[in-house]
């Protein structure tokens, strides 16, 4: 369209024709920007804007209990942010939180669509009942761990450890063991993903190389160490990054079963940052605490495509 | 090489539900020997190689290996080595790694690895490839890289399944012929699967053809050709194929469209045969049976005539030189010797 045909026209019609068909161009590109335009100011509103708006309010003092402070302060959130105990724990909590919950998701959803590939009948209802969780919402499933599975003496699991004869324990108000509860619910929720990813991956792995590696005389474990498990690594690699992605972030499951407590023994970074900037109002710091949680996510983000990348 | 590779099929049954898809199969093989499983598709011939492959269980039956009953043996213990229609190489690992997976899995040390892969490659020609991923080799290096894979572990028995179904045609006569040579250097019982006849011909030293689920003959290419033992046979066997035509035995004589042929086959009394005339014994003689010829196929060196007898189609082989027009009647003979007799119900040989 852009483009003119030069015939036999000659030199001296050619001049004005390019000049047509430059205009011609320039108009497109001014008609397709122009369809751009919404869809382009809505994300720079919703998503550029808050960013920067973020970084922003984090070099200022803005506390809303103490208005009369408020100010420019530069780094001075940063430098607090580096010498604050509270954000290493944090940091740690998610750190830990985020490996955990990922590899559980991993090994068991790899474990899971191992045991369902060789299921001769059920296949699909184990594949939707299995996807259940997923389904709803973060919120939703804390509550009902907190009241339904957790609640000491009801809950099922109290109950399931009571006949196992370890006796009621207090999931959410013991230190270590709500940092267990919320990695379980994670990745009891988060599991069934990882499972449908990897289930997919399997079944479409040739059978006829699985039959000649047993001619080849590879046991079991061999085949699934030199086989399957580098054919599935591309899957893994994926639902590694989607999940890490996510879990850096995961805010609602805790918030509503233990809110980061007992005392800080569950408070991720981004859990902290909420409390800092809406319980105790203090807008800059807590801002400086979201940035320093968009820089962690990007560095292991970075770093999990350079991985998906390498060999 | 273990210099063995006896094997033995006895009554071997395998019911996928309610469909019998091998009815009692018995053949032994001999070792060094080369022996195709030869019949058309759903014959049984895939199903008989996963079971001695011990890839499938058969329903009933017993496979002996050696003498040494292996019918409930997993495929690991069994000492095989089988080359794949669709190759089955392992897709994330380079040429060189394919073919040493084998011995790895047999803990081999790594300084008998190397030399070994190297000496399986360069027997199949693929030793410049051994870097190469499998999605980057055309079919027939693939194929190669599969031979090398199945040759490098020296088992005792070795297996193929349609292995050159897969090449074009070209490659295929090329990849033939290396076969029968590599086996030989070998030395060791190969079980060879295919539907193509020329391909069981060439390679196989005896041969078994399967027809919906059974073995109908076992022997060798020549015996089959010369004496199929039945209809069936007859009609699957040689290309173009014996021609089969209903006709009625007279004390010595067959008697096609109102026409006597002498035979030296031998049936007692009077009864309806079905004739069995391979086109290439066919001779054209005058005084013979009349027929017209419909359909002239030009090979080159040779020319197939579809013939009409009086309704009945033959169809003959004639060298090249002295090829009749479309159209013409001509006067076809053949010797008595080449007259093959069937009994057109049981369909065995007479």
């Amino acid at each position: 369209m852009t483009t003119t045909a030069v015939t036999s026209a000659g030199i001296a019609s050619e001049a004005p024709r390019s000049d047509f068909g430059r205009v011609l161009a320039q108009r497109e590109r001014r008609f397709a920007a122009a369809l751009l335009a919404p869809a382009f100011l809505a994300l720079l509103a919703t998503t550029t804007f808050p960013l920067l708006f973020l970084v922003y309010t984090s070099a200022f003092r803005m506390d809303l209990a103490m208005p009369f402070t408020n100010g420019f302060v530069g780094f001075e959130n940063y430098q607090v942010l580096l010498s604050d105990e509270r954000f290493w724990a944090s940091l740690l909590v998610s750190l830990v939180y985020t490996g955990s919950t990922v590899a559980l998701q991993v090994i068991i959803g790899l474990a899971l669509a191992l045991l369902v590939m060789d299921m001769k009948r059920g296949q699909g209802w184990f594949r939707v009942i299995a996807i259940l969780p997923v389904v709803l919402s973060p919120a939703v499933v804390g509550m009902i761990w907190r009241t339904f599975m957790l609640a000491p003496e009801f809950g099922i699991v109290d109950f399931l450890a009571i006949n196992a004869g370890l006796g009621s324990k207090n999931w959410l108000g013991d230190p270590t063991l709500a940092m267990v509860s919320v990695i379980a619910i994670h990745t009891w929720q988060w599991t069934p993903f990882a499972f449908m990813v990897l289930l997919a991956s399997l079944a479409s792995l040739p059978e006829d190389i699985y039959e000649a590696a047993r001619l080849d005389r590879a046991s079991a474990w061999q085949r699934f160490r030199r086989i399957t498990l580098p054919l599935l690594r591309p899957a893994i690699v994926m639902v590694i990054i989607m999940r890490t992605m996510v879990a850096l972030t995961a805010f609602a499951a805790i918030f509503t079963v233990t809110a980061g407590g007992p005392g800080t023994a569950t408070e991720i970074l981004n859990l902290y940052a909420y409390r800092k900037s809406f319980t105790e109002l203090s807008i800059g710091y807590g801002s400086a605490l979201a940035v320093a949680l968009l820089i962690v996510t990007i560095i292991i983000s970075g770093l999990l495509f350079a991985m998906r990348r390498a060999k | 090489m273990s210099g063995q590779g006896q094997v033995s099929f006895r009554n071997i049954v395998k019911m996928h539900g309610e469909f019998a898809a091998l009815k009692g199969v018995n053949f032994d093989i001999k070792p060094g020997e080369f022996f195709a499983l030869l019949g058309p598709s759903g014959s049984g011939k895939s199903t008989t190689l996963r079971i001695l492959a011990g890839l499938d269980a058969p329903t009933a039956g017993r496979v002996l290996i050696d003498d040494k009953d292996v019918t409930s043996t997993d495929a690991r213990d069994r000492d095989i080595a089988m080359v794949f229609q669709s190759y089955a190489l392992y897709p994330h690992m380079t040429v060189a790694e394919n073919i040493a997976f084998p011995l790895e899995m047999a803990k081999l040390p790594k300084s008998e690895i190397a030399p070994a892969v190297k000496d399986a490659a360069r027997k199949v020609k693929i030793d410049h490839l051994l870097d190469r991923k499998p999605g980057q080799l055309s079919g027939g290096q693939q194929q190669r890289c599969a031979l090398a894979r199945a040759i490098v572990r020296k088992a005792r028995l070795f297996l193929l399944d349609e292995p050159l179904s897969n090449l074009d045609a070209k490659l295929r006569l090329e990849t033939r012929a290396e076969l029968k040579k590599l086996q030989r250097s070998l030395g060791v019982t190969a079980v060879y699967v295919t539907h193509d006849q020329e391909e069981a011909m060439t390679l196989a030293d005896r041969m078994a053809v399967f027809m919906s689920g059974e073995i109908q003959q076992v022997g060798t290419p020549a015996e089959v050709f010369a004496r199929p033992n039945s209809i069936d046979i007859a009609g699957f066997i040689g290309n173009p194929p014996m021609n089969l035509v209903p006709a009625r035995y007279v004390d010595g004589d067959v008697i096609i469209a109102g026409h006597r042929l002498k035979t030296t086959a031998t049936t007692a009394g009077e009864r309806d045969v079905v004739v069995g005339l391979r086109p290439g014994a066919l001779r054209l003689a005058e005084g013979g049976l009349g027929a017209r010829v419909d359909l002239i196929e030009d090979l080159g060196d040779t020319a197939v005539l579809d013939l009409d007898c009086a309704g009945t189609m033959i169809r003959m082989r004639v060298a090249d030189g002295n090829i009749p027009g479309e159209g013409d009647t001509i006067s076809i003979t053949a010797r008595p010797q080449d007259i093959h007799l069937f009994d057109p119900a049981t369909r065995r040989r007479l």
